[in-house]
């Protein structure tokens, strides 16, 4: 619409010309890096490529999803000075594919710190359940942040990352439940299980093991909770967009369980830890990321999409060759190689699926000016 | 699209011809994580109508929404589509007092299995 006070346009056009290529960049590096760790060898070369490799959870984590998740909330405030957070953790990718490791991190610590301070504004505007999990999330990306300056451990650092991911997607989840009606002690429930998630984050530092278990213990109790009483299991017997987010969602839930359980196994000294970490990033996180991609780029990114069947097309790659990864993993060690190359190519095909869709809806629209078409309306109708 | 119910789901203060376009318009604004409508979900708080304004009151569940620029623009949208040419749509934002699940629609409470 033209007009609105509060698009903020300069703003968009900030995201758009530094943070779209950053997180582009976060994301193409930190999968390169994590497809040489799966034992594939790349036709590239370079200094950044060993800093990728070393920095495989710090690009996907901090710099890519952190970025992401840092730009939906600016977006969310609708207060310019918001995105300072993203923008350091974008910079904090840039610069330690640079060899900048060092200073990424505090880079890193100020980007977390900022969205801190984000999330504190979102709660004073609304105080509620769900808003207060947004900042727990924030904060445990900042403790995360904070170890890895003081140069702790991954096995310390990695929990704190992950907590962070996961409270801000369970507090979503969590909001999204109020439409249904209150189950006696299910909330009460939730916090215990990201309590138990939060010391283990906290365990981990000084027992991986003991840490390891409460952790993976809580992502299960996480798993069954959601799969318990989210609105997925209502939405899932709809049709279109609707549909597909509820189906990302429930493989979502499937992938966590299976993480809490590998995760227990890998404390236990088991084969399991690129299960609980894999399952986790690419089951529970990219397909969440898969089923809000278009609801939330045309919000971030002012792109409309028309939604269609492609969009399954993904979302089956990624969860068939995460099984791969994972599940095949002890009858041939080259599926771990295959997986992830599959993972790798998911992405793409979903980057590919997302143009097509940003196509269709212009071709769809292009007699321009037709009155009552409201995108969303498009993409629920659209087989 | 049924825009029939026993009571109105908002405070309606305008023409009795405008009604049911609008309430029709409204609820052709879909929230797709939860696959329903504006209206079903209970974010309209009030429409008020004069001669050259349409004046929308609505909320959002959460502050921290990231789609609500989208919705409000379709809210627009719809609301332009469906009002006289000459009338100024004017959406505004509310989160007081907050979303309750009071507001939800009987349709929408019995899809959601209350």
């Amino acid at each position: 619409m033209p007009g609105r006070g509060h698009a903020h346009p300069r703003a968009r056009v900030v995201a758009r010309l530094v943070l779209v290529p950053a997180v582009l960049l976060a994301l193409l590096a930190g999968t390169a890096g994590g497809l040489v760790r799966a034992g594939i060898v790349l036709p590239a070369s370079g200094a950044w490529l060993g800093q990728a490799v070393l920095g495989h959870a710090f690009l996907m984590i901090c710099a890519f999803m952190g970025t992401v998740i840092g730009i939906e909330r600016a977006v969310a405030v609708r207060q310019p000075l918001a995105f300072a957070a993203p923008l350091a953790s974008a910079s904090a990718g840039v610069l330690h594919l640079a060899g900048a490791a060092h200073a990424a991190t505090w880079v890193a610590a100020a980007a977390a710190l900022a969205f801190v301070a984000v999330n504190m504004l979102v709660v004073a505007r609304q105080r509620a359940a769900h808003t207060v999990l947004l900042l727990t999330g924030a904060l445990a990306w900042l403790a995360g942040n904070g170890l890895l300056v003081a140069g702790a451990s991954p096995s310390a650092v990695i929990p704190w990352w992950f907590s962070f991911l996961v409270l801000t997607i369970a507090a979503e989840r969590l909001e999204m439940t109020r439409l249904m009606r209150r189950h006696q002690g299910a909330s009460q429930m939730l916090y215990a299980i990201l309590a138990a998630m939060l010391l283990g984050s906290a365990l981990s530092a000084v027992s991986p093991q003991w840490g390891g278990l409460l952790y993976g213990a809580s992502l299960a109790g996480l798993a069954a909770w959601l799969l318990a009483f989210d609105i997925a299991r209502r939405t899932v017997r709809t049709r279109g967009l609707s549909r597909y987010m509820a189906v990302c969602l429930l493989l979502g839930y499937f992938w966590l369980a299976v993480s809490g359980l590998a995760w227990c196994m890998s404390s236990l000294g088991l084969p399991a830890r690129d299960a609980a970490l894999h399952a986790l990033a690419l089951g529970f996180v990219f397909s969440m990321m898969l089923g809000h991609a278009p609801v939330i780029l045309p919000a971030v990114a002012r792109v409309k999409l028309l939604f269609g069947w492609a969009f399954y097309l993904p979302l089956l790659l990624l969860h068939g060759s995460l099984a791969v990864r994972l599940l095949a993993r002890h009858a041939d060690l080259g599926s771990l190689a295959a997986g992830a190359a599959g993972n790798a190519l998911a992405m793409a095909l979903f980057a590919a699926t997302l143009a097509g869709s940003a196509i269709a809806w212009r071709v769809r629209h292009a007699p321009s000016h037709t009155p009552s078409t409201g995108s969303h309306d498009d993409a629920v109708a659209a087989p | 699209m049924t825009a029939a119910a026993t009571t109105p789901p908002y405070p309606y203060v305008g023409p009795e011809a405008l009604r049911q376009p609008i309430e029709e318009a409204l609820q052709r604004v879909v929230d797709p994580e939860v696959a329903m409508t504006i209206v079903d979900v209970g974010l309209v708080y009030g429409v008020t109508v004069t001669d050259e304004r349409l004046h929308v009151l609505l909320t959002m569940t959460s502050a921290a929404c990231p789609v609500t620029d989208v919705i409000v623009e379709e809210v627009e949208l719809e609301l332009e589509g469906a009002a006289p040419r000459t009338m100024r749509v004017d959406v505004e934002l509310v989160w007081e007092p907050a979303w309750s699940t009071d507001r939800m629609s009987p349709r929408a409470k019995a899809f959601m299995g209350w």
